[in-house]
């Protein structure tokens, strides 16, 4: 290779890839902008007349802000879920013998791999009115009639926590295996409680996880289209699939573009916040 | 007084039960394909292979797999060629601003996949790409190439460039130094973004239902729209079917590289 080359062979491996992603990621996604501020009129389409009322909406419409709100419960129900199932067994995962923290890494991983819509369809077959729990619960004897589990929260929040929970669980294992058992071998010393030595010590030690799984499931959570739509059906909506019906359904494309980008604006600001936080506190330690 | 902290049965017995929860959707669909009735119940009411048949003589079903498949292959071999050219100058900083270039290669990992969707169901229609496969290609490029270039930074990162200098100082040209030398290296890194890149293409709905043809379909597009007209036992039996096919790959992909190392 000649002195001068290297800057060019560089140009020439990076640029193929910058093009494909300049014109399929980058252009359209700024192509959108446009659109999410053209007036919608019911009946004749998309006018030419330029707008903001598809990013008010979002805000005083009752119903676009039902769906908001009911997005962020479900980011934070599905995230709290994670946490408290996930900690134990990241915990255990973390402190066990390598070859069972193998085993169990690869039961954690197997259902990540699984085909999303598997997994949602597995939660229909457990949770529908004639699913596996009503019938069970109803052989049982303990209900009368199926109760409704699908279309609803407890649904939506039952699946997705299923479905997350690994990326949770992934995310901690190595904050927690990082921990120096000495740190806590200390505490011991000083005769602190195990519940003790968990709140003051281990817990502590272990918040960059916490803070990186749970922004990783909060994210995951709110920008999720198949499970919401696949358990919560095309009645109980949240902001992805609403976005998907105004692209494919009621064709109220302006307004499912400002609702794209109101969308993408909350998950880079979490990750944002989420990242600041994680620096503040990484130069404490 | 305890000094180590070893984790006792009770955590041992919460951890086992919350892996089952995780393994429990996947046996419910299983069982579900093996049972007569249309509805689940445990036991099942009597076993039968009618739902694979179904499945195994359906045209709709055997095209969407199909479509799926190659999507797929022809989608992380693009991505592979692309990402690996590319990781490789972002890794030796052969170009400037090499940290804004890897970020914007990572965004769409960030981006809601639903968002990336519509966008390009807009873009294709405005630029008359809507309804072509090369378009649905491309967007399966954009959407699997992090993972390659993830994979191969990480496996660069563990490569000592003294190695390929070494190479040069014996002779060999710059492509056969990445060849001989660097490439061998970072082979299962490169094996396991590509396996993840085409598990995540297999995987896709929320970018691939809005640019599909109307005579097109893929296999998870088409268990998400029928799942609307009602729960069928076939969408048990090809769910089942990729299963195994995903169990099979996790197993022969730790085998070969290590894969959980990169996931």
């Amino acid at each position: 290779m000649e002195p001068n080359t290297p800057r060019r062979a560089g140009l020439m491996l990076v640029s193929p890839l910058m093009l494909v992603l300049l014109l399929v990621f980058i252009a359209p996604v700024l192509m959108m902008l446009p659109l999410s501020l053209r007036e919608y009129v019911a009946g004749t389409g998309i006018s030419d007349r330029w707008t903001l009322v598809n990013y008010t909406q979002i805000l005083t419409d009752d119903y676009y802000r039902e769906v908001v709100v009911r997005t962020l419960q479900l980011g934070f129900g599905v995230t709290l879920i994670c946490l408290l199932l996930g900690y134990p067994l990241a915990y255990y995962m973390a402190r066990t013998t390598p070859r069972i923290r193998f085993a169990l890494t690869m039961l954690v991983i197997f259902p990540m791999l699984l085909n999303l819509v598997v997994r949602s369809f597995g939660w229909i077959a457990l949770l529908a009115n004639r699913g596996l729990v009503n019938n069970l619960l109803i052989d049982l004897g303990l209900l009368e009639r199926p109760i409704k589990l699908m279309f609803n929260l407890t649904g939506l929040l039952l699946g997705m926590s299923h479905i997350f929970l690994p990326f949770m669980v992934l995310m901690l294992v190595p904050t927690i295996q990082a921990i120096p058992r000495d740190v806590q071998a200390a505490a011991y010393t000083l005769s602190a409680s195990r519940p003790r030595v968990f709140w003051s010590v281990t817990l502590p030690l272990s918040a960059p996880g916490i803070l990186a799984g749970s922004i990783l499931v909060f994210v995951l959570t709110i920008s999720a289209l198949v499970t919401p739509r696949m358990l919560g059906g095309p009645t109980y909506k949240v902001m992805a699939t609403l976005i998907y019906d105004d692209f494919l359904q009621t064709l109220d494309w302006p307004s499912g573009a400002a609702l794209s980008f109101t969308l993408t604006a909350m998950t880079l600001v979490i990750i944002g916040l989420s990242s600041r936080l994680a620096k503040r506190w990484g130069g404490q330690s | 007084m305890k000094l180590d902290d070893k984790p006792g049965w009770g955590l041992a017995t919460v951890s086992v039960a919350i892996i089952a929860f995780l393994q429990v959707p996947v046996l419910v669909v299983v069982l579900a394909a093996f049972s007569k009735t249309a509805y689940l119940t445990i036991p099942p009411k009597g076993l039968t292979l009618h739902w694979f048949e179904v499945v195994l003589t359906d045209s709709d079903y055997l095209g969407a797999a199909w479509t799926s498949l190659w999507l797929a292959v022809s989608a992380t071999a693009g991505s592979t060629v692309l990402g690996l050219a590319a990781a490789y100058a972002l890794h030796r900083r052969m170009v400037r601003g090499a940290e804004f270039l890897t970020s914007v290669v990572m965004a769409p990992l960030v981006l809601p996949s639903v968002v990336l969707g519509v966008a390009l169901l807009q873009y294709y229609t405005l630029t008359g790409l809507r309804g072509f496969t090369v378009g649905l290609w491309l967007a399966h490029v954009v959407i699997t190439v992090p993972y390659v270039v993830r994979a191969c930074l990480t496996a660069l990162a563990s490569v000592d460039p003294s190695l390929e200098d070494a190479a040069h100082v014996l002779g060999a040209d710059g492509r056969t130094a990445f060849r001989l030398v660097t490439l061998p290296l970072i082979k299962p890194g490169l094996v396991a973004g590509g396996l993840f890149g085409f598990i995540t293409s297999l995987d896709n709905v929320p970018v691939t239902v809005f640019l599909l043809s109307a005579s097109q379909n893929t296999l998870p597009v088409k268990i998400f729209t029928s799942v609307e007209q009602g729960v069928d036992p076939s969408i048990a039996a090809v769910s089942t079917l990729l299963i195994a096919v995903t169990g099979v790959a996790l197993v022969l992909a730790e085998r070969w590289t290590g894969f959980h190392k990169y996931v």
